[in-house]
């Protein structure tokens, strides 16, 4: 099995908080993994870190094997991101946005131009490719990211949230688009709190809480014969009774009378 | 009345928030105050030192000083859109509230905070100023507070009708550059004051001639009278006051069931320029097509440029017309050319900070510093392309003004040079000390919150770097010694390139840093 990413004791800390506190994360070639844990986990940081994007306290990243931050060309001529919060050129249209991005990355402007136009066809954005992204709504975000992050043809994908705010149609543009990149023998690695998406989506998962790894593997062995969801709640630290004591006044006006 | 009382106290609450929050917050809030309340007195002060004047000056001056508020009100609160949460009715849409109610609560708050108090104190100083007689002072009191109420009233109606257009993107794009020309606006007396067109006692007279009949006119009028006329005016006044209030409690019907037109958005145009045709395919290009659409897409970009002209036009031309008409020295024409160069240069000292967020992506692609050098060479092409022309203007202009038409060429070679000069050191700025600049840029910082201090040693050190580098080719010119000039384009491109090549190295090794530096929440 070769890895697409692997990480050994990788750690970040914020002032006194420790945001990360080694992770060993292993993502096989050809998966479609999700990295899910509720929030605070250290999933985004975790993915910066991979993507070169933070620079860790300690602990070693590699993409297909070569190391983040001791072969920066290789890996990021391999990488593709996503990353949270949707941080793109707001006053680039979706068209001049992905020619930018393809550009900027030495590939010839007619080549650039040519994927473009059809990766804003798949991604449902040609009526809206000459709007500026600063008027664009958080789904039409989403999907030029995500067409900006494959427009160089990156052997892994790492995704931060792709389907948070996204409306059901958008998601599921995103999802065919992303199940045939992997098709195709590449990566996709991407964080999320959705369960369902992650079990439907998903032959690998990875699960984080408080900064480490604490389940990894094939789906079916990490969820065994619960749904993902149960097995996540046991893995986290299950669900804290909202029964019992307060919240009495919650509920249907009728019951009073 | 509960609904006035529930307001102001809301107000309140939002002034007392500020002393909450983190020191910079406090202090803000401390120096508002301070403000206001010097503001206020030295305005009160000002207004019954006007009992010194002949009366008809008095009165006169009390007119445009009305009118003066007046304007204010209906404008600045606009600037502020977005800062106070009170002015903006969609936050207040879901409460059960009537209109009535609302506008009632509105009005309230409008009245509670310390430049509404400080903006009353002022006008209640017409009364001491103005008024003769008890007739005077008994009319005065209503007069100050209708002119008060105006003020409220006109400022509620601008906010509330134009609040959809506000919450637009476009509309605060449109506004933050608008801030520049009030800035400017309110120079223009100023100006014409110092510039000497007539006679300043002739303008008054004139100016208030007309003003006096505008309704804030009504107001000063009817104190300085104290007689029937002046009842006459405050009936006037009153009337209108209810007209603007009607108004604008329509207005704010209407706001609260309106669309925002944020969603509407239009498309721009498909070309990637001209320079794009003239460069070889490749990231350089990229980038100076990039970064050429920003600086005409991005109202920051837009207040920049447009604020160093502005000031570098103002320096030159005070410089220059000390002596116009005389065959002025080269340092006339050189010295303003150098210090053109140097204002427009320091646009480029914090090159990263408004891609900001999104600077990742060029941070994604650059597998080498190799990648660095060429994002900021990209940016000194686009900068270049804009600044060279406007630089070429002002010399010829600054030249044919100071009457000195022989020093146009070195001080153009001195203008490019210093500016080169500035990319290098800019492009050193930009890795060492990177800040975050916020979307919206207001008049107290360019920085994100807790990176003013960048921002300051940021241009200081530009501007220091910027002045040392460049007096090898500017000092020799300035004292006469013009062929050096010859030398201060070469001499500029060196730096352009020394800095350029330093400061892609040092910040390829610190890009995480600097990325985050520019990504701070604003």
């Amino acid at each position: 099995m070769t890895e697409a990413v692997r990480t050994q004791g990788l750690f970040k800390q914020f002032g006194q908080q420790i945001a990360v506190a080694g992770v060993d994360l292993v993502v096989p070639s050809g998966s479609f993994a999700g990295l899910v844990g509720p929030n605070g986990a250290g999933k985004t940081t975790t993915l910066s870190m991979i993507t070169g994007l933070l620079r860790p306290d300690g602990g070693l990243a590699a993409v297909d094997g070569y190391d983040v931050w001791r072969d920066p060309v290789q890996v990021k001529a391999r990488i593709g991101v996503l990353p949270e919060g949707l941080r793109l050129f707001e006053r680039l249209s979706g068209r001049e946005l992905l020619i930018y991005s393809g550009r900027l990355r030495g590939i010839p402007k007619a080549d650039v131009e040519q994927r473009a136009g059809e990766l804003l066809g798949v991604m449902d954005l040609e009526d809206a490719a000459d709007k500026l992204v600063v008027d664009y709504s958080t789904g039409m975000r989403k999907k030029i990211g995500l067409a900006a992050a494959l427009l160089h043809n990156p052997s892994v994908l790492f995704l931060d949230e792709p389907f948070e705010g996204v409306d059901p149609v958008s998601a599921n543009t995103l999802t065919d688009v992303l199940r045939r990149y992997t098709a195709s023998g590449s990566t996709v690695i991407f964080s999320s709190h959705v369960m369902d998406l992650v079990e439907r989506l998903c032959d690998w998962v990875s699960v984080m809480s408080g900064g480490r790894i604490v389940a990894q593997g094939p789906l079916a062995e990490v969820r065994g014969e619960r749904s993902l969801n149960q097995a996540f709640l046991d893995l986290v630290g299950g669900p804290r009774a909202a029964g019992g004591t307060g919240l009495t006044w919650l509920g249907s006006k009728a019951a009073e009378q | 009345m509960s609904t006035a009382l529930l307001f102001a106290q809301l107000k309140f609450r939002l002034i007392a928030g500020n002393l909450r929050g983190d020191v910079q917050r406090k202090l803000g809030f401390a120096f508002t105050l301070v403000a206001a309340v010097c503001v206020g007195g030295f305005g009160f002060l000002l207004m019954s030192l006007m009992r010194l004047a002949e009366p008809g000056l008095a009165a006169d001056l009390t007119v445009i000083a009305f009118t003066v508020f007046f304007v204010s009100w209906a404008v600045v609160p606009l600037l502020a859109f977005g800062v106070d949460d009170t002015l903006d009715p969609a936050r207040l849409a879901l409460f059960p509230l009537r209109t009535r109610e609302l506008a009632v609560g509105m009005f309230t708050a409008s009245a509670t905070g310390v430049w509404p108090a400080a903006t009353l104190l002022i006008t209640a100083g017409a009364l001491v100023g103005l008024a003769t007689g008890p007739g005077g002072v008994l009319l005065g009191v209503v007069a100050v507070l209708l002119q008060f109420a105006l003020c409220l009233v006109i400022s509620r109606l601008t906010t509330t009708a134009l609040s959809s257009a506000l919450r637009s993107r476009r509309g605060r794009d449109v506004l933050a550059v608008a801030a520049i020309f009030v800035v400017l606006l309110f120079q223009l007396p100023n100006l014409i004051a110092n510039r000497g067109f007539g006679d300043p006692a002739a303008l008054i007279e004139s100016s208030a001639a007309v003003l006096r009949w505008t309704p804030p006119g009504l107001a000063a009028h009817a104190i300085a009278d104290g007689g029937l006329a002046g009842v006459a005016d405050l009936v006037a006044l009153a009337l209108v006051v209810l007209l603007v209030g009607w108004l604008w409690i329509k207005a704010l019907g209407r706001a609260l069931v309106t669309a925002d037109a944020s969603t509407q958005a239009a498309s721009v145009r498909r070309s990637s320029g001209i320079i794009d045709r003239f460069l070889p395919d490749g990231p350089l290009a990229a980038v100076v097509t990039k970064e050429l659409k920003y600086i005409t897409r991005d109202p920051r970009y837009r207040i920049g440029w447009f604020a160093s002209i502005v000031v570098t036009g103002v320096i030159a031309f005070s410089i220059a017309g000390d002596n116009p008409g005389a065959r002025g020295p080269m340092a006339m024409v050189a010295g303003p050319a150098a210090l053109g160069a140097m204002m427009l240069a320091l646009q480029t000292c914090n090159a990263f900070g408004i891609d900001g967020r999104s600077l990742w992506m060029n941070a994604m692609a650059f597998g080498t510093e190799r990648g660095l050098r060429t994002d900021l060479a990209g940016r000194h092409v686009a900068s270049a392309l804009i600044a060279v022309p406007l630089l070429t203007v002002l010399v010829v202009a600054v030249s044919l003004f100071a009457g000195n038409t022989g020093a146009i060429l070195p001080a153009l070679l001195i203008g490019w040079g210093v500016f080169g000069v500035g990319l290098g050191v800019g492009s050193m700025t930009s890795v060492l000390i990177p800040y975050t600049v916020p979307d919206r840029i207001n008049a107290f910082t360019g920085a994100a919150p807790g990176q003013g201090g960048q921002a300051f040693a940021g241009s200081f050190a530009g501007m220091i770097a910027i002045a040392g580098l460049s007096l090898p080719v500017v000092l020799p010119v300035v004292l006469g010694v013009g062929w050096v000039a010859v030398a201060a384009v070469p001499y500029g491109i060196v730096i352009e390139i020394l800095g350029r090549r330093l400061a892609s190295s040092l910040g390829y090794a610190r890009l995480p840093e600097v990325l985050a530096a520019v990504s701070r929440p604003t």
